[in-house]
């Protein structure tokens, strides 16, 4: 048989594309819910872990469990800080990444996306707020955990897509960097609210941390990221403040 | 060739990165973490193994036009599927994560489409199974050396624990690529001051 012939070569490459276009497809469709699974508690132990939750060496049943046991409410609001949705205390409700870049649109003003911007409550008070931005090389996001009194930083939890291992990726792997928000209080009513300051925040700022040496832009776009988003939560939270005051 | 050699010589004489110097950019990329090396000389031993076998079943019936545009089409595949796996098991989404654009770029690995040229086309399916199998496992072995290096001189750890004294600083000459280059220069060296018939008269 002629292996060369125009009509041969159009009929094999034509077989060769549809058989694997179909393993693809089904592989995707076979595989998505468990990689779902693992985006949904992965996004549940980084919520966890910026509320200082222990979850080192938790499989993903029980990261799922201990949401479930710690989670007291969570609701979305609108840009004036009023409920808009009460989510339950399921774990379907969870934003994950997708819903979080779909919010930031909303926050920049981009038409054709609804603000309803997700608060988590847990049963000691601590508000999760998230927030989402541009990295060095791709999204930047993570957690931020409030105490009741909506002002002080219980913690962070960051995640990003593709930032420099051993720079950037420090966000999320140098938990030092994580540590440096713990005990921070976010300075409502000013802007920024919060910043990351190359070369050093100066002592005695409270709403401000140290950026990370050799990841300038990193630092920076998670720095504008948490800034925008604290901003969208701004009227919330002066509510919460005001109300705890009379 | 005894499948024997055919085994032993990428792992060694033939050793993909050091001898045949295929594959050295993502040896540069993965070799941060230990974990990430290992999984992506797995990864990379099935898709050489796979798409070696696969391409020696269809060796006869490919139109020599488009042979290349085939075997890229089948190490594509080969690879989007690893991805997705190593995405729905719960031990290695997290490494996958780590990984990021790596496990994709495997499709442009020199090693793959260098063995299924080399070998997989005139060759017998087992042969050529083995044959990419044993190159996978020879990239994985410096990758995994590498790696060792560098996550030890690092970030002071293995497989993710504390074995440097608590407070070493981490050193990033070692955690960014070039050091990576250097290693591997190194280790060409050490590879041709042992074995003599590897040096270039």
């Amino acid at each position: 048989m002629n292996t060369n012939g125009n009509i041969y070569t159009i009929v094999y490459t034509a077989i060769i594309v549809v058989v694997v276009a179909g393993l693809l497809a089904a592989a995707a469709v076979f595989l998505k819910p468990a990689q779902q699974a693992n985006i949904k508690a992965e996004t549940i132990s980084q919520m966890l872990q910026a509320a200082q939750f222990e979850t080192e060496g938790l499989n993903n049943a029980q990261k799922l469990d201990k949401y479930a046991e710690e989670i007291d409410h969570a609701f979305t609001i609108d840009s004036k800080g009023a409920k808009i949705k009460d989510l339950g205390v399921t774990r379907d409700n969870i934003e994950l990444v997708d819903g979080l870049k779909a919010q930031n649109y909303a926050i920049s003003g981009k038409s054709g996306f609804a603000l309803g911007l997700p608060v988590y409550v847990f049963k000691n008070g601590v508000s999760i707020i998230p927030c989402y931005g541009a990295g060095l090389w791709g999204p930047v996001w993570g957690y931020i955990a409030i105490e009741a009194d909506g002002t002080t930083i219980k913690g962070t939890y960051f995640d990003h897509d593709s930032e420099t291992a051993g720079l950037g990726a420090r966000i999320k792997d140098d938990p030092a960097f994580r540590g440096l928000f713990v005990g921070k209080k976010i300075a409502w009513g000013s802007r920024p609210q919060f910043e990351i300051i190359k070369g050093g925040a100066p002592a005695g700022q409270e709403n401000a941390i140290d950026a990370i040496t050799g990841a300038t832009i990193t630092s920076q776009g998670l720095g504008k990221a948490i800034s925008t988003w604290l901003q969208a939560y701004e009227p919330y939270f002066s509510s919460i403040i005001k109300a705890e005051e009379e | 060739m005894k499948l024997k050699d055919t085994f032993l010589t990428p792992l060694l004489k033939g050793n993909p990165i050091t001898v045949l110097v295929l594959g050295v950019c993502s040896a540069l990329a993965v070799t941060v973490t230990l974990k990430g090396a290992i999984v992506m000389a797995l990864s990379v031993t099935v898709v050489t193994g796979l798409g070696n076998f696969v391409l020696s079943l269809l060796r006869k019936g490919i139109p020599n036009r488009v042979r290349i545009i085939v075997q890229l089409v089948v190490v594509a595949m080969l690879v989007i599927l690893v991805d997705q796996i190593l995405k729905s098991i719960e031990a290695t989404f997290p490494i996958d994560k780590q990984l990021s654009v790596y496990i994709g770029l495997i499709i442009t690995n020199c090693i793959v489409m260098g063995r299924i040229e080399a070998f997989a086309l005139g060759n017998k399916p087992f042969p050529s199974l083995v044959d990419g199998l044993a190159n996978g496992l020879g990239y994985g072995l410096i990758l995994v050396v590498v790696a060792f290096f560098r996550e030890l001189f690092g970030s002071g750890t293995l497989f993710g624990l504390q074995v440097m004294p608590a407070g070493y600083i981490t050193n990033n000459l070692v955690i960014l690529p070039p050091f990576a280059l250097i290693l591997i220069g190194c280790i060409i060296w050490a590879h041709r001051a042992f074995d003599k018939e590897l040096q270039e008269k």
